[in-house]
């Protein structure tokens, strides 16, 4: 009996926990029904396995976004890699330079020799064509600003949205423990319907922004899920994230920088 | 979906991450993501802790891609990083000075709030989590670890012995004391 009570102790365990199947449960269960002290045993170990089944965070919710995850991580491996698999500067410079040097010193002798072109060779652009040329070249440069113009603002009003949210304070919920963020959520949304107009037809002129851009995207896209009255917790998490980032003074210099 | 329909998904998944594929990392993550929070929360108890031990183990499953052995189910392994992870990051927390702090009533009617649970019932599982909290902080890591797995996931033995790298018979004799040193402390911390 002792024997037997001994080996089917940790059994008991098993039995507690919901592991114990077929004849080895059968085993068990004709154990306890003889073994008293199994028996009280079981019954607080029971007891244990309960406690835990009651504990909340058994069903508990991620309070990120999974896109929003999968973003960081992305950018996690990208900064990781950045150095390896960018590579190094003299490996790539010094033998362009040296192409650039005998370039310089034997093209000209195989070719042939340098003589400058007499002036009547030269091409004349007639006075409407460089007119045009000029108004050409006027017309991207105003593009280009317009388009700078054009993030600027939208960097502005992102980072309007991003203050309005990091710095609530109305309670809509004091019970719950729920923060107003008021439009925030909405705004976000029609801020991400227009980074598109704003990243794509930038194009090279927002180039230097597309660092910034992004992770306003990332921030507005966790603001965008938000409900308008909104949990303090899943605040802080915003806070947080835009603070990790330095995403508002980043914002106000890049604005700077694309308003010239 | 079925159990090998989800690990051939997940060795498709795994195979273009390991080509460099990034467009591969979103599915993987919706469809583990969940999971391995629930371990790391059960585990540290820390729901900003939780979430940097998730990223912090794709960011590793990423990096490995190229290493892993497409022969075997990415789940039990996504589980094994996160775990090791949670556990370092435990480790970590103890040396600061911090261990478990029972979450923010916040947290805790955040989750209950999501089934709309009756108030008193939301008291009870606030109290039940605080008391296994204290329990579960008097085990030795990889106890703790196996009463996640088994209590927090529902993993059978033979699951967490594979996720854990133990035999089965070192599953359940730390499943059997773990219990036992659970309901010590429970019955210890009884008012």
């Amino acid at each position: 009996m002792i024997l037997e009570h001994l080996r089917l102790r940790r059994r008991v365990s098993l039995l507690a926990a919901g592991l114990l199947s077929g004849r080895e449960r059968e085993e068990t269960l004709a154990h306890l029904a003889a073994c008293a002290r199994c028996r009280a045993e079981h019954a607080e170990l029971r007891a244990v396995v309960a406690a835990i089944e009651d504990d909340p965070l058994r069903s508990a919710e991620p309070g990120v976004p999974a896109a929003v995850l999968a973003a960081r991580v992305a950018r996690e491996v990208e900064q990781a890699l950045a150095p390896a698999a960018r590579p190094r500067w003299w490996l790539v410079a010094l033998p362009a330079a040296a192409a650039a040097v005998a370039a310089a010193l034997l093209v000209p002798a195989l070719v042939k020799p340098f003589r400058p072109e007499p002036r009547a060779a030269r091409v004349t652009i007639p006075p409407a064509e460089a007119s045009a040329l000029l108004e050409e070249d006027a017309l991207a440069r105003i593009e280009r600003n317009l388009a700078r113009e054009q993030a600027a603002r939208y960097l502005s009003e992102a980072g309007e949205v991003l203050v309005s949210v990091a710095a609530t304070g109305i309670d809509c919920d004091r019970l719950d423990d729920r923060l107003d963020v008021g439009a925030a959520p909405e705004r976000s949304r029609e801020l991400l319907e227009k980074r598109r107009l704003v990243v794509d037809e930038g194009g090279e002129a927002v180039a230097s922004a597309r660092g910034v851009l992004d992770d306003v995207e990332l921030a507005l896209r966790q603001v965008a899920e938000l409900p308008s009255c909104v949990k303090r917790h899943d605040v802080e998490l915003v806070q947080k994230d835009v603070e990790s980032r330095q995403l508002l003074m980043r914002i106000r210099l890049m604005t700077r920088e694309l308003e010239g | 979906m079925g159990a090998s329909q989800s690990g051939a998904d997940d060795r498709e998944l795994m195979a273009r991450l390991a080509t460099g594929d990034r467009d591969a990392l979103t599915p993987l993550v919706e469809r583990h993501y969940c999971r391995l929070y629930r371990i790391a929360l059960g585990y540290l108890r820390q729901r900003d802790d939780a979430l940097d031990v998730v990223q912090e183990a794709f960011v590793k499953v990423f990096q490995a891609a190229a290493r892993w052995d497409g022969s075997a189910d990415a789940g039990p392994w996504l589980s094994r990083v996160t775990v090791n992870l949670a556990i370092d990051r435990w480790r970590r927390n103890r040396r600061r000075g911090q261990t478990f702090s029972p979450l923010a009533e916040g947290d805790h009617l955040e989750v209950l709030a999501d089934h709309g649970p009756a108030p008193d019932r939301r008291v009870l599982g606030r109290e039940a989590g605080e008391r296994v909290a204290v329990a579960l902080e008097a085990l030795p890591e990889r106890q703790r670890a196996v009463v996640v797995l088994r209590h927090y996931q529902e993993l059978s033995l033979e699951e967490i012995a594979g996720t854990l790298g133990m035999s089965l018979g070192t599953v359940k004799s730390s499943l059997h004391r773990a219990l036992h040193r659970m309901r010590a402390t429970l019955t210890e911390a009884k008012p």
